[in-house]
């Protein structure tokens, strides 16, 4: 209703300020009923005809031609046009796209990385399935009882061998150790490097002090009865070839597993280390499961 | 004199029991074995010698390498001698094998 009404009180208006349009604006009036469309064109139409003196249309024409660039930023058509020439490319979106896109692939190798290390943190977890490492009670290098509580609340990385041991395992607790100071760096007192012998009867706590203070300052060595040491290596699956009465003055080697065995807070096996690992490889991968660590984490 | 002769006697007798097995080596000991170890495996790879303790490679190893043989014996524990010497013949086997095995198309895990 409102809009046919509101064009016949134009065209009324019209109508008694230039008697000249009568004609035209009664055609106006009769269009605009018709659609709303028309209104635009008819208002044109109306203003064109209606132009009493000359002067009075370059002042409306001006003032169309000023109006004109305050709605439009550009001068010409092909100015307009030029905004558009590369498309919605622009550096703008192209550095949005890379940085997004980089930080997406970041968060997936990340995760991913995550979700490999909880899978063999997890792996070893499982129900029903052999556990590896258990209860034990020895002695450190001190004389002092030392027992599988006092690995609580920190990775522990245990390592078994023996101090008259040829080659491998001065190598491998040289290796532990750089392992150990590289873990150490980034996260303070988070690992406790175990040194187990498979050699109790010739293995004394003084004589793994001497030895191991070569190593590490920090190592735990842990020595016992031929019995407890027979069960902390059946504990953590550890094959040892160590005679059981050995006389005394005759020299012997021991053959046994050489394996980094790295221990969750709470005595859990989380993954073994091998001899394909170098102290750098080891050190990623005990920071990472160090990280993953939900509980808490003895300083 | 006498404060050297101590000190010598000390040391010999430190050597006699890392080489008897009583203590284990420290790390110059170890490292000192290992280097007569090395020039030991040098001679019996210079004179094509793989199994130093029996057959062919016993005899050839105690004619063409005996100073090395002796310095080896003489640094390092008896029983690191007779593991080294074993330890060289199944290292080379191994490398052998995994050579073998390669040639068959064997994959690497």
């Amino acid at each position: 209703m409102s809009l046919s009404f509101a064009p016949s009180a134009t065209s009324k208006m019209l109508r008694s300020v230039v008697p000249k349009c009568q004609q035209q604006a009664a055609a106006v009036a009769a269009a605009r009923q018709s659609s709303r469309r028309f209104l635009s064109t008819t208002t044109t139409a109306r203003t064109q005809p209606c132009r009493p003196t000359a002067a009075v249309s370059q002042r409306c024409n001006s003032g169309a031609q000023q109006q004109q660039p305050r709605r439009y930023k550009h001068k010409t058509v092909e100015e307009a046009k030029s905004r558009y020439r590369t498309g919605p490319f622009s550096w703008k979106a192209g550095a949005l796209f890379v940085l997004t896109g980089g930080g997406l692939v970041w968060y997936f190798e990340f995760e991913k990385q995550r979700m490999q290390r909880k899978r063999v943190a997890e792996a070893t977890k499982g129900v029903g399935r052999p556990k590896v490492g258990g209860d034990f009670e020895l002695v450190d290098q001190n004389g002092k009882p030392f027992s599988s509580a006092d690995l609580r609340g920190r990775y522990s990385l245990v390592y078994f061998g023996f101090t008259h041991c040829p080659d491998i395992c001065p190598e491998e607790l040289d290796k532990m150790a750089q392992m150990f100071d590289l873990v150490e760096a980034e996260r303070p007192g988070a690992l406790v490097p175990v040194f187990v012998t498979c050699d109790p009867q010739r293995d004394d706590p003084a004589t793994l002090k001497t030895y191991l203070s070569e190593f590490h300052p920090r190592f735990v060595g842990l020595t016992g009865t031929y019995e407890q040491i027979k069960d902390i290596c059946k504990a953590y699956r550890v094959y040892f070839s160590t005679p059981r009465d050995a006389k005394p003055g005759v020299d012997y080697l021991v053959d046994h597993s050489i394996y980094f065995y790295l221990m969750d807070p709470e005595g859990d096996f989380v993954e073994a280390l091998g001899r394909q690992h170098s102290p750098d490889d080891a050190a990623k991968v005990i920071l990472g499961h160090v990280k993953d660590w939900r509980g808490r984490i003895k300083q | 004199m006498g404060v050297f002769d101590y000190f010598s006697s000390a040391e010999s007798k430190r050597a006699e029991e890392v080489r008897k097995g009583a203590v284990a080596p420290d790390r110059s000991e170890r490292k000192r074995c290992w280097e007569a170890r090395d020039s030991f495996y040098g001679c019996l790879d210079k004179h094509n010698v793989i199994d130093s303790l029996n057959g062919d490679g016993k005899k050839t190893a105690e004619k063409e390498c005996t100073a090395e043989n002796k310095q080896f014996e003489q640094d390092c524990a008896a029983a690191w001698v007779t593991y080294f010497k074993k330890f060289r013949v199944a290292d080379y086997q191994k490398k052998k094998t995994f050579e073998r095995l390669e040639k068959e198309g064997a994959n690497k895990m």
